[in-house]
């Protein structure tokens, strides 16, 4: 029997990462997984703290994982990728996007934090983390919303969990059809770099 | 997020459902003709789901102004001869309580299911209520799955034993598993043979009459008692593995514990009794099966409602075993459970410990301490306009923010209670605002009193208070938000609408001239993006005796986003901007952000509302000229 896999999904409300989460999970269907999400939705998540569970397996049972027990954890957002990092479990890989988006408690704190900073406490709070440069790649592959599919190109290059044509099907069923071409074209390119910069 | 396809395939087909995609398909598959509810997290996808093809099933798949009258349709067209079902979040079945009591007393004729789904955690309610009570309040039936597929699955069964029994089932989620998204194999869609008729039965469904009343609650008692039989048809109840040591358990709990067994290597020795129906308690499975039990465990989230029922059923039994659960310590009262504290707990009880406390999570991490980020308004929301207009108003009048209470409702702007708006001082229940409001001035309160309320909201229970405002004479000022929609729980249709969201062509109910009828002492509906009219009119009406009501009235500036494109945008021209922040304290907006010493207006998140550069002491924040906006 296959290892579960617990996925951990770190973002700001608004920035996909609900979509993504449901792609995974929809790819693992048709890879064969047993899947199981947990996500919190309703009230207005609009730039809140968004954290949405991932497991696939040959029998999973429980949504929720605990502290200690991701494999991997994606991160749309540095702060939020840190705010949970104490999920990760000991091998865990952290592929998080170079992305800073300060809460209104931030912005108002002196001195203000620059991107640069956040990417160098994640590295140092977590050696095995790969920072993708998740915005610019989208911007490149189309559109900046695109940014959680380059998290999941860069995820699949590194966990080699999905076959390309389940990923590619879930991405046309899941995303909106004016979405779809960027957010294929943002997946290759998040794969790309991950292959890349291992 | 289901696909259309996913959610008319073929039985046998195994396609991802989130939990209330799967009780949609339920719907299908039961071949439910009615459906209505009132949005609530997390309850709002079953309708959701089934809108888009109602038309093509022919389901009626509407929500209702609110869960009471959501409940009262579903039970008149079960009297009127079709299967029919209403969907709530917890609170909402308070709402609907009223009926749901009756209802009991003259039963149904088709099939009768109340969705309810509770919140443990709380993720997104008021209270953690367990709505588990209210089966036993109600004298009906409950039934409660562990995961999406038996949320399906289960769904169909209740219209059975809903029909078997003659009287409405309750069917009871919680947040874990409406909104957890799992491989689900579809079933059967079932043609039942429904026709539309109506008896006449005053003795049945007239509550005037107290014999009949009286008879009618013997005949819900006869009923009640073969509800363990009936269910033990449909498997609802199971019973694995042998041994002295059980765990009794249901719903999301159940997950929890067969992983936490599994991870102990203890899945030969414990035995794991798991119900399905949870009221009236299975009596007799549960005394057969827990006879060899030495040592017990409930396993359950929230209230110990099972382990009260489980105690009694070994004392009527003489059955003689230690019950371990909530009253032992052995789990928490509040929040949710988790895989952990089932091990925990299976650890203490199998070492013998017969009380217990739970501890905190443990990590290898300690957690980063970062602030937290609690959801603001959204960028060029409405609302934002409306509470800093009122709070520009209330200061051009003298008043102390401090002074002037702001009775504030369910909905996106309870978001106000943050900083930098800190502008609402008490969310309670639908409606609440007004009514509260109210208490405060006849209390005695000498200053101005405010109650914010949103257009649902009013719909839904806000126009009862306002009467009873306008008939007693108090002095308040009400402010209805009016977005034209029910955003915080995802966009749904508000009775303003037109056409809903199958498809129906509605005709809209306007709230300008409810509140009109009421004949209050002042009337207005203006546009919050006119901000310096919104501030001038609260200024001029504040202190005026009588019931105010102001109109705030902008859309959504989240779906109009969706529904068409921003046509402006805003940028800070970096040379003139001195990193003061006024931008951000003054409207808290999440589109500015701080770059080091710089503002920044994140491009895909600006809406376009330009509320940020009346602020700026450097005029730094410009319109984005060109077609990048």
């Amino acid at each position: 029997m296959r290892k579960t896999v617990n996925i951990l999904v770190a973002s700001v409300g608004g920035q996909g990462g609900l979509t993504l989460s449901r792609v995974i999970a929809r790819a693992s269907v048709l890879n064969g997984f047993s899947v199981r999400t947990a996500e919190t939705l309703g009230m207005s998540q609009r730039y809140g703290s968004v954290v949405s569970y991932v497991r696939l397996g040959d029998s999973v049972k429980s949504p929720l994982f605990e502290l200690g027990e991701a494999d991997y954890i994606l991160g749309l957002e540095l702060v939020e990728t840190l705010r949970r990092i104490h999920y990760a479990s000991s091998n865990c890989v952290v592929i998080v996007a170079d992305e800073y988006k300060p809460s209104y408690a931030q912005s108002t704190k002196y001195p203000a934090l620059r991107t640069s900073d956040l990417v160098e406490k994640m590295r140092l709070v977590w050696k095995r983390t790969l920072i993708i440069p998740a915005r610019k790649l989208a911007e490149r592959a189309g559109s900046v919303r695109a940014l959680n599919m380059v998290i999941l190109g860069a995820f699949n290059a590194v966990a080699n969990l999905l076959s390309r044509v389940s990923v590619e099907s879930a991405i046309r069923e899941v995303l909106s059809d004016y979405a779809i071409s960027a957010s294929l074209r943002a997946y290759e390119l998040g794969f790309e770099y991950a292959q890349q910069a291992r | 997020m289901a696909l259309r396809s996913d959610i008319l395939a073929s039985s046998g087909t195994r396609v991802p459902l989130m939990g209330n995609e799967a009780i949609a398909r339920g719907v299908i598959e039961a071949d439910v003709r009615v459906i209505v509810g009132y949005p609530g997290t997390p309850s709002s996808e079953v309708i959701m789901t089934l809108q888009p093809v109602s038309k093509q099933l022919g389901i009626y798949a509407e929500w209702a102004v609110n869960e009471r009258v959501a409940f009262e349709i579903a039970l008149g067209a079960s009297i009127a001869g079709v299967r029919s079902m209403a969907t709530m979040k917890a609170p909402g079945l308070n709402v609907a309580s009223d009926p749901l009591l009756s209802s009991a007393y003259c039963g149904i004729e088709r099939g009768l299911v109340v969705l309810v789904a509770d919140d443990p955690g709380p993720h997104t309610t008021q209270t953690e209520q367990d709505s588990r009570w209210y089966a036993k309040l109600a004298k009906l039936p409950m039934i409660s799955p562990s995961n999406p597929q038996e949320a399906k699955d289960f769904t169909k069964i209740a219209f059975d034993i809903s029909e078997d029994l003659g009287i409405p089932v309750i069917l009871r989620t919680t947040t874990r598993v409406n909104h957890t998204i799992s491989d689900v194999i579809l079933g059967e869609v079932r043609k039942i043979q429904q026709s539309v008729k109506l008896v006449k039965d005053e003795a049945r469904f007239v509550r005037a009459g107290m014999t009949w009343n009286l008879e009618r609650h013997r005949w819900l008692n006869s009923r009640l008692k073969l509800a363990e039989d009936i269910a033990a048809k449909y498997s609802l109840n199971s019973s694995i593995g042998y041994g002295d040591i059980c765990v009794v358990t249901e719903g999301i709990a159940h997950e929890y514990v067969a992983e936490a067994l599994e991870e102990l290597g203890l899945l030969d020795r414990v035995r794991v009794i798991k119900l399905g129906l949870l009221y009236p308690t299975p009596r007799r499975f549960l005394a057969e099966n827990l006879a060899q039990c030495k040592t017990i465990l409930v396993v359950e989230e929230l209230d110990p409602f099972l382990e009260e029922h489980v105690k009694i059923i070994l004392h009527e039994g003489n059955i003689r075993a230690h019950v371990y659960g909530k009253y032992s310590g052995h789990f928490p009262l509040e929040g949710e459970l988790s895989k952990n504290l089932v091990k925990k707990a299976l650890e203490d009880v199998l070492r013998g410990s017969t009380s217990s406390s739970f501890s905190e999570e443990r990590s290898p991490l300690s957690p980063q301490d970062l602030p937290l980020r609690p959801p603001p308004l959204c960028p060029g929301c409405p609302h934002r306009f409306s509470f800093i207009a009122l709070k520009i108003a209330l200061s051009k009048r003298g008043y102390k923010l401090s002074e002037v209470p702001v009775f504030g409702d369910i909905g996106c702007y309870a978001l106000a209670v943050y900083p930098p708006i800190s502008m609402l001082w008490t969310e309670h229940s639908m409606g609440a605002s007004i009514s509260m409001a109210i208490g405060a001035k006849i209390a005695g309160y000498d200053k101005p009193v405010i109650a914010v309320i949103g257009d649902s909201t009013f719909y839904h229970a806000g126009i009862q208070p306002l009467i009873e405002a306008v008939n007693k004479n108090v002095n308040i000022l009400v402010l209805i938000l009016d977005n034209n929609v029910v955003a915080m729980t995802g966009h749904q249709s508000t009775p303003a609408w037109s056409l809903s969201e199958s498809g129906r062509p509605l005709r809209p109910v306007n709230i300008e001239s409810i509140v009109k009828s009421t004949n209050p002492d002042f009337l207005a509906t203006i546009d919050p993006y006119n901000l310096d009219e919104m501030i001038s009119l609260i200024s001029e009406v504040i202190d005026k005796p009588g019931v105010k009501v102001i109109i705030a009235k902008h859309p959504c500036a989240l779906l109009e986003r969706r529904t068409r494109k921003v046509e402006k945008k805003y940028y800070v021209n970096t040379s003139t901007c001195k990193g003061c922040r006024a931008c951000i304290t003054a409207t808290g907006c999440p589109a500015i952000i701080m770059e080091g010493n710089m503002a920044r207006i994140v491009l895909e998140d600006c809406n376009g509302c330009g509320l940020c550069t009346r602020f700026c002491p450097y005029r730094a924040i410009k319109l984005l000229q060109g077609d990048s906006a």
